[in-house]
This record gives structure tokens, C-alpha cells and sequence, in this order.
């Protein structure tokens, strides 16, 4: 196999120089929070839409991100990166969000208990390839994809939408989920097979 | 799969559970060898591997939009945040 050339998107300014933006958030700058919020917003906005599929409650916890990264920026001591910190408050907003919504516990934080790895190859098709230009056209459309993509559990696709999605490093994915790094690649591998295998059903479960 | 088999010192199971760090190029340069020997070998695992890359990579460049929030949003945001 020629090694995939995969595509690195990073967020939209740099690790160090969002260090520097917290560090100087954590002091008081109110310009360096402005250029926090400016460089988020984006991801953060989509990160949320992802996992709540609504734009109204994806705003919510937007603006409830922020709120609650101006409250506590100050504490902020330089742990992890500030995009991972910023990313698992998002989460941690979701959460609250579907709660409020739900009235129940979202599943979100319950991980079903993880498939044998053979299992999860078989089912994506490991041992019977299909026609290349068969598996092209069923990702042809965006559509296609997010379809396929839907079909996750919440927790692989909150690990996708960080990683590939957004272009988060692992150790920042890691960090945003509260994952040890180890932990979070077995999820984002299985999370991939199981979007191979949705894109090779052509998006839906059954079909 | 139809067969694990080894070849190149490693199990088609080997490179199947590696095949994630193998596409983010995280594997240790030992390792990647020992990968692509058995990629060699392997054609089941060759065009699996492709699949997996190719899924990778479409979901990365159609799904992995760059674009800001809607003004309204970003209005709003900034609404929210000048209350505080």
C-alpha cells in the first residue's frame, strides 16, 4: 500500500501561539481573549454542532464555552495545551446541554464496552475489498460521509470530529476528552473502522 | 479475514491494529518497516489498508470544512461576552 498521504489540519493558530494567548488571558489582556475567541469560535462551533446536530444548542455551548473559559482562564496554569483545555470545556458544555435537554444523563460518558478488534476489521470489510472505484463513489458526497458519520456512538464520533475533523493533535484529543493517550488512540481506531464499515454499507446501518 | 497469516514478522491482526497509527504516521520507524514488509506480502492487507487510508483521507478533506461561524453567531457570541 503507498503510504496514505493524509491531510494535517491544525486549528487556526499555532500551539505555542495559543499558550502565549492563555498565558496572557490568564493575566487580565483582554486582547489576547478576543484573539482566543476568534481563532475558537470556528472550531469550537463546529465541534459542538457535531456532537449535538442542532445549531441553537451548538450556540448554546458556544457561548457557554467562553463564558466559562473568561471565569477561568485566570486558574489556567499551563496544563496540557489551550486548545485541548478549550476543547474539553466545549465538551464538558455538551454534556450539560443534552442534560438540560434530555432531562437524563446523556450516553455520551458511557463507552459501551469496546468490540474485539477482529470483529470490527471483519466487519469493515478486512479480507474482502471492495471495488475501488465502488468505495470512491459511496464518499463521493458530503452527504454521503456525514451519513456514515451519524452512524458512530457519540463517543467515537466526539474522538473523530476532534482528531480528523478538526485537526487536533492526539495529545490534545486526548486532553479534551480526559483520555490517557493510549486510551483515546484504541477509540479513534476503532471509531475509524467503524466509519469504514458504515461508508461501505453506504451510510445507514441496514443499508 | 479470510486468514491471519504472518508474513514479514508481523500478523495480518498485527497490522490491523496499527493501521491507525501507521496513516498519522505515528509509528516508530522499526515498526512502519515492519508494517510495510507485511503490506508487501499481503495483498488482503494491502487493499484493507488502502481502504482504511482512503476513508481517512476523503473524511479529512470533505468533512474537515475550515470555515468560521455565521456572523449572526459570532454577534451573538460577542453580545454574551460583553454582559459578563
Amino acid at each position: 500500500m503507498e503510504r496514505a498521504r493524509i491531510l494535517r489540519f491544525t486549528c487556526m493558530t499555532s500551539v505555542d501561539a495559543d499558550a502565549e494567548l492563555c498565558r496572557r488571558a490568564a493575566e487580565g489582556d483582554r486582547q489576547a481573549m478576543s484573539a482566543l475567541v476568534a481563532a475558537f469560535r470556528g472550531p469550537l462551533y463546529r465541534f459542538a454542532r457535531r456532537l449535538t446536530r442542532d445549531d441553537a444548542l451548538a450556540e448554546d455551548v458556544l457561548q457557554e464555552t467562553f463564558l466559562t473559559a473568561l471565569k477561568k482562564v485566570g486558574g489556567w496554569r499551563g496544563e496540557g495545551t489551550c486548545r485541548g483545555w478549550l476543547f474539553s470545556i466545549a465538551r464538558t458544555q455538551v454534556l450539560m446541554a443534552q442534560r438540560r435537554r434530555t432531562g437524563e444523563p446523556e450516553g455520551f460518558e458511557e463507552v459501551e464496552p469496546e468490540a474485539e478488534l477482529p470483529r470490527l476489521g471483519l466487519e469493515a470489510g478486512w479480507g474482502a475489498a471492495m471495488d475501488p472505484e465502488a468505495l470512491a463513489s459511496r464518499m463521493e458526497a458530503q452527504a454521503q460521509l456525514e451519513a456514515a458519520l451519524a452512524t458512530l456512538a457519540p463517543a467515537e464520533r466526539e474522538v473523530v470530529a476532534l482528531r480528523d475533523l478538526e485537526g487536533l493533535s492526539g495529545e490534545d484529543t486526548a486532553q479534551a476528552l480526559g483520555l490517557s493517550l493510549a486510551a483515546m488512540k484504541s477509540r479513534l481506531h476503532r471509531a475509524r473502522l467503524a466509519l469504514v464499515a458504515a461508508v461501505k454499507r453506504g451510510g445507514g446501518h441496514g443499508g | 479475514m479470510a486468514g491471519n497469516k504472518q508474513v514479514g514478522g508481523l500478523w495480518c491482526f498485527d497490522v490491523l491494529e496499527r493501521l491507525s497509527d501507521y496513516v498519522d504516521g505515528e509509528l516508530a520507524a522499526a515498526e512502519r518497516a515492519q508494517v510495510e514488509a507485511h503490506l508487501k506480502g499481503c495483498d488482503e492487507c494491502t487493499k484493507f489498508g488502502g481502504e482504511f487510508g482512503a476513508v481517512v483521507t476523503r473524511l479529512r478533506e470533505r468533512l474537515g470544512a475550515r470555515a468560521d461561524v455565521p456572523a449572526d453567531v459570532a454577534k451573538r457570541l460577542d453580545e454574551a461576552l460583553a454582559k459578563r
